[in-house]
């Protein structure tokens, strides 16, 4: 769910039915019982934040989802190789620059199971039907996944801050997509001449009450929807090598408000197996990202010196 | 058609034009008990209220907009489009002695490739692959319907079990619905009679969410959701009309809508399509139409033909 680190891609609200953001402009809009008003950049960094976090600093925020993940193989009908259940963990802080205005960050740890699809128990082990070949499952376990830095009011080149979202009825919802293309760490030196770069599509949808979001009081918002999805090379611990295909997540889920309210296995395989996953990385955690590609590489590398 | 089921309908009809404009929910909710979601016929009501209507024949509308992407190995993932689409749909509703509430659902669907720069509806496209600019042809399908006309989904099964439905679940102040896939893998009509042999198989994945707030899906007097939200995905092989033939790649299509309440709740650009190029598609079709469903790759195949038959033998 990285997704939220990228979206910043430039959305301009569109307003349908009764428009919620006709606040009026000026000074007067900044008042506590006046909605956060979208052209106001420091409202909109404050509506943006609120989508992925709280504005409450250091408040540890869950989402939570569940789903299906597919592969896809030219010339065969879509599989359903695993359910999933996911959680990310995160917490927000402020920061301020004298040019840029206020800004924050976010920082989070994240899980996801690959469950049997009859069962819907944790799977160990898994037979790869394509290569015959019986397999570890290595879950998703990414520490850190955080915002490389923080998001201001202004930019870099002091362009203001765009909320990205879409008011529509009473509801307002953030919609993206972050294509990503970039060296393969589990491949070699020369990826632009021959090939094996990463190649991903993450694509998020949160949902919330426009009444929520634009109320300036309501620090963190009761309820968000989600929808998550991810098309992708093969996972590495599948061991498809080069095989031709690809896999496809599925999911729908929610914030939940406590570790307690996660779904089952996913509670308990987090409490036995990753303790660490019960809190968000501190605020300011500056190690780089971990992904499921750089996690296997490292547990490859570490079993390949032990072999030695 | 059960008499019972029609007097509650009636009733209810009148309270859902109440509340245009008006926020009674709470006020209802007040007059009725909360509708218990964990009886699987309560529960299948909710998904009919999501899909269209309790209101036997009431036309309803669905509107999503996102964005369309293509997937070739070796190049990052391209945004070619922006994407609207909306689908108007009414259900017949029945009800059997033995297997409870039943709907049969007739809808149209339009999904219109805008530019992605501009946000207007693209009329041709310059095939950055071929270097050829072709004709775009939005999906406008007419009609999509559970097919066939005799086929209804129901609460129950022939013994009168309840149907499993693992799709739609409760999860605190919502009722969610997702998180699986339509694996479509069937014959292509627009390749060849040996496909089995040779390839060129119809082959894609749809995938979709719901999110409805619990306090309307407890609302027995609510017939059909005006706050539910949604989310559709795709990915398949490119659409014909691309001009893609062989080639290695796939498209990615990410959207997010809701339920509007009418037809001129859409944005403009969605709203003067449909007005100036497909004016049947501001209703949805007949409950008792027969015809076979209609997908981008029959409509293409349709246009094609007539064009290859206009424009005389292929060179």
């Amino acid at each position: 769910m990285q997704i939220q680190v990228y979206l910043s891609r430039a959305g301009a609200a569109l307003l349908l039915g009764i428009s919620l953001l006709a606040a009026p402009v000026g000074l007067a809009a900044r008042a506590d019982n006046q909605p956060l008003d979208a052209r106001v950049p420091e409202d909109a960094l404050q509506m943006t934040r609120k989508m992925i976090c709280s504005l409450e600093d250091g408040k540890p925020i869950i989402h939570w989802w569940k789903g299906t993940m597919l592969s896809r193989v030219p010339g065969e009908r879509d599989r359903v190789l695993f359910n999933v259940q996911g959680m990310n963990i995160r917490q927000c802080g402020t920061f301020s620059d004298p040019k840029k205005g206020p800004g924050f960050r976010s920082v989070s740890r994240e899980v996801m199971l690959y469950l049997d699809p009859a069962t819907d128990q944790v799977l160990r082990k898994w037979k790869n039907p394509w290569t015959g070949e019986e397999l570890n499952v290595v879950h998703v376990a990414n520490d850190p996944v955080n915002m490389r830095g923080p998001m201001f009011a202004h930019n870099d080149q002091g362009k203001a801050h765009e909320f990205g979202g879409m008011f529509v009825k009473d509801k307002v919802w953030t919609s993206g997509e972050a294509p990503l293309f970039y060296d393969n760490p589990m491949a070699g030196d020369y990826q632009d001449l021959v090939g094996n770069k990463y190649q991903a599509i993450e694509m998020l949808n949160s949902f919330t009450d426009a009444k929520w979001l634009l109320n300036r009081k309501q620090k963190t918002l009761p309820t968000v929807t989600i929808s998550w999805a991810r098309v992708s090379d093969w996972i590495p611990w599948m061991k498809m090598a080069g095989r031709p295909g690809l896999v496809v997540f599925t999911t729908v889920g929610k914030r939940v408000a406590t570790i307690d309210e996660l779904s089952e296995p996913l509670r308990s395989e987090i409490r036995n197996t990753y303790p660490l996953y019960l809190a968000p990385p501190p605020l300011d955690d500056a190690r780089p990202n971990e992904t499921s590609w750089t996690y296997i590489k490292k547990m490859v590398d570490a079993q390949r010196a032990a072999a030695k | 058609m059960n008499t019972k089921i029609k007097i509650v309908s009636g009733l209810s009809a009148v309270l859902a034009v109440m509340w245009i404009g008006q926020p009674l929910d709470a006020l209802a909710a007040r007059k009725s008990k909360p509708v218990d979601l964990s009886n699987p016929d309560e529960l299948f009501k909710v998904q009919i209220k999501a899909s269209c209507s309790t209101v036997s024949g009431k036309p309803t509308l669905y509107w999503w907009s996102g964005h369309m992407y293509s997937r070739v190995p070796g190049e990052k993932d391209t945004l070619l489009f922006n994407v609207h689409g909306m689908n108007t749909r009414r259900c017949e509703i029945k009800t059997d002695p033995k297997k409870g509430l039943c709907y049969r659902s007739v809808s149209r669907e339009v999904m219109f490739y805008l530019d992605p720069v501009t946000n207007e509806v693209l009329r041709n496209w310059k095939n950055p692959w071929t270097g050829e600019t072709v004709p775009v042809i939005q999906v406008a399908n007419d009609p999509v319907n559970l097919q066939p006309t005799q086929r209804f989904f129901c609460a129950r099964d022939e013994e009168g079990k309840p149907v499993t439905r693992d799709g739609m679940f409760v999860k605190d102040d919502v009722v969610l619905e997702g998180g699986g896939a339509a694996r479509l893998f069937y014959k292509n009509p627009l390749a060849g009679d040996y496909q089995d042999y040779v390839g060129g198989t119809y082959h894609a994945m749809e995938f979709g969410s719901t999110a409805i707030p619990l306090a309307s899906a407890q609302n027995a007097n609510i017939t059909e959701f005006s706050d539910s939200v949604i989310s559709w995905g795709r990915v398949s092989r490119w659409i014909p009309w691309m001009k893609m033939g062989d080639r290695e790649g796939l498209v990615i299509f990410h959207t997010a809508g809701m339920r509007l309440d009418n037809f001129g709740q859409l944005p403009d650009v969605v709203r003067r399509e449909i007005e100036t190029n497909y004016p049947q598609y501001r209703e949805p079709p007949p409950l008792d139409d027969a015809r076979p469903n209609e997908t981008s790759w029959t409509v293409f195949k349709k246009y094609i033909d007539a064009k290859r038959a206009a424009d005389g033998p292929a060179k």
